[in-house]
């Protein structure tokens, strides 16, 4: 998957889980919680749909890794190279 | 391999919602329900033509969409269901009715404040303190018992004021006689007076039905009129259950939402105190009224909920006698914002008293005494009532009455205990590595609070 790609499937995801979700003003490079204000059982949300799309298991201590849309990217390209 | 990743026993809110959770994710999920209908505490049954509802007078945690963080809001994410599609009708005001003074509150958490400004000069300005500090309040972190009866003295010193607050909460979430936790009173004052009551546009039924429909969607399975004989285990772990025809059904864990009292019986959970400290005290009878039209008092025309108390002291216990119609709760379900009425329907008033399960117990062991003691108690909860409402249901044209006896039956609340067991267990956990609790006994109150519970439990213990 290209990087593109990937930022697509993250939006997307987050599109399913918040219907409210405004990405008009989306900086990659801040936290995805404060400006789309997620909490934590979104986030769970986000890993959990990553598992089961792409079978991608996400340790408890990565989730620091999805903190913005660029880290999301960089961290999920290596390990969905081959989708 | 288990035939299920996971197994729910009880169909009521903490078990749909924990069920659309888990097969949300693609984990091969069945709730076993007892019944025939879905919603344990808050169902429906139709009598005569009507569909009645059980345990709802009004939803708590009304949230507008779009507030991201409000327990209802987080809860529809969670589920997936759409929150702009859920169609709500807020409150028109409800009221606290005591001896000497009376508070009526909205979802404007304003009006409270002007009410209590104008009845207790006093106590206005130490009323915002500590809202503001229950506003902050971490309801949820696992602290020793604390009591807020205490805590309101302290803050308030107005014994009227005190107790005139504690009736709502109280009456719509309290386990425990006299006193509560102050956990469960922050929790019970956000739900109410913070954010305030409201009605799914419809009935219990159609909001039942959508939290069918999503489970079904995501591959969820049911089963009624499925009675659990036992919880199968080994060592520290459970294996599965057990119906009562005899049928196994093996599970990688297993979520039970019919109490502490309940699941300890099926599972042989070697509980730390006496089972009696488990079962609440706390019961109700509820009567329905069907009228063709109700004449209230101007003071009173168009309230959705009254508190009242005849005492000027809140007597929140098990009563000595059946029931104790001193104080209690009366409910208008067509009082809600844009709820309108049929020309020819009849309107339906619900009064609600505490009562005495051993008494209903004793009586229920024969027919006709039954009957004769919710007869008598029907009165007297009507004569209580009128010194407020007036004659109000003189030509009611049809009345039903739920007591103990009916709640214990259809909702596997020991005693009759609305509010399940005053001894919570916020983790969910028990002494099986893979065995959990969700609903009333984890501490989460009211049918939000119920489902939240549902869809905590599953998140902390069940996804990883």
């Amino acid at each position: 998957m290209t990087r593109d790609e990937i930022k697509d499937i993250i939006l997307e995801i987050i599109e399913d889980i918040d219907e409210d979700a405004d990405f008009d003003n989306l900086d990659a490079d801040q936290p995805l919680r404060d400006q789309l204000d997620l909490d934590s059982m979104d986030f769970l949300d986000i890993v959990m749909e990553l598992r089961k799309r792409y079978k991608l298991q996400i340790p408890e201590e990565d989730y620091p890794e999805l903190a913005t849309l660029t880290s999301c990217v960089n961290y999920l390209e290596p390990k969905l190279q081959d989708v | 391999m288990a035939d299920y990743r996971l197994i729910i026993i009880g169909g009521g809110l903490s078990g749909l919602a924990a069920g659309i959770r888990s097969a949300r994710f693609g984990r091969k999920t069945l709730i076993v329900e007892r019944h025939s209908l879905p919603g344990g505490l808050n169902s429906y049954y139709y009598r005569q033509g009507y569909l009645l509802e059980t345990g709802l007078h009004a939803m708590t945690n009304f949230a507008a969409q779009g507030a991201k963080h409000a327990p209802l809001n987080r809860l529809f994410r969670q589920l997936k269901l759409s929150r702009k599609k859920f169609i709500t009708h807020e409150q028109l005001g409800s009221e606290v009715i005591f001896p000497q003074a009376s508070l009526q509150f909205s979802n404007d958490f304003d009006l409270l404040c002007e009410e209590i400004a104008r009845h207790f000069p006093a106590g206005i300005d130490r009323f915002r303190a500590m809202a503001k500090e229950i506003d902050t309040y971490d309801p949820f972190a696992e602290v020793p018992w604390q009591s807020a009866r205490d805590f309101l003295h302290d803050r308030l010193a107005d014994p009227l004021l005190e107790d005139m607050l504690l009736l709502p909460l109280m009456v719509y979430g309290n386990a425990e006689e006299h006193d509560m936790d102050l956990g469960q009173f922050a929790i019970m004052f956000r739900a109410l007076f913070l954010e305030g009551f409201f009605r799914p546009q419809g009935t219990m039924k159609d909001l039942i039905d959508m939290l069918l429909d999503q489970y079904a969607q995501f591959g969820g399975e049911i089963r009624f009129r499925a009675p659990v004989e036992g919880i199968i285990s080994k060592d520290e772990k459970v294996r599965g259950i057990r119906l009562e025809n005899g049928e196994e059904i093996t599970a990688d864990a297993v979520l039970s939402t019919v109490g502490i009292p309940g699941t300890a019986q099926l599972s042989g959970w070697p509980l730390a105190l006496d089972m009696d400290e488990y079962i609440g005290k706390m019961t109700f009878m509820e009567t329905i009224s069907m009228l063709p039209e109700v004449h209230l008092p101007p003071e009173r025309a168009g309230r959705t909920i009254l508190f009242y108390s005849l005492n000027d002291e809140l007597k929140y216990h098990r009563p000595a006698q059946a029931i104790d119609p001193s104080w209690g709760v009366i409910c208008f379900p067509d009082n809600f914002q844009g709820l309108e009425r049929q020309h020819d329907a009849p309107t339906q008033v619900r009064v609600t008293n505490a009562a005495n399960y051993e008494l209903w117990q004793q009586a229920a062991q024969d027919k006709e005494q039954y009957r004769q003691v919710k007869e008598e108690c029907g009165q007297q909860s009507a004569a209580a009532v009128s010194q407020i409402l007036g004659q109000y249901n003189q030509d009611a044209v049809f009345q039903d009455s739920f007591t103990p006896m009916t709640i214990e039956r259809f909702t596997a609340k020991c005693g009759g205990a609305v509010y399940g067991s005053p001894i919570k267990i916020k983790s969910g956990r028990t002494p099986f590595e893979n065995l959990f609790i969700a609903g009333t006994d984890q501490g989460y109150l009211g049918i939000v609070g119920a489902m939240l519970s549902g869809v905590t439990i599953v998140n902390q213990h069940l996804l990883g």
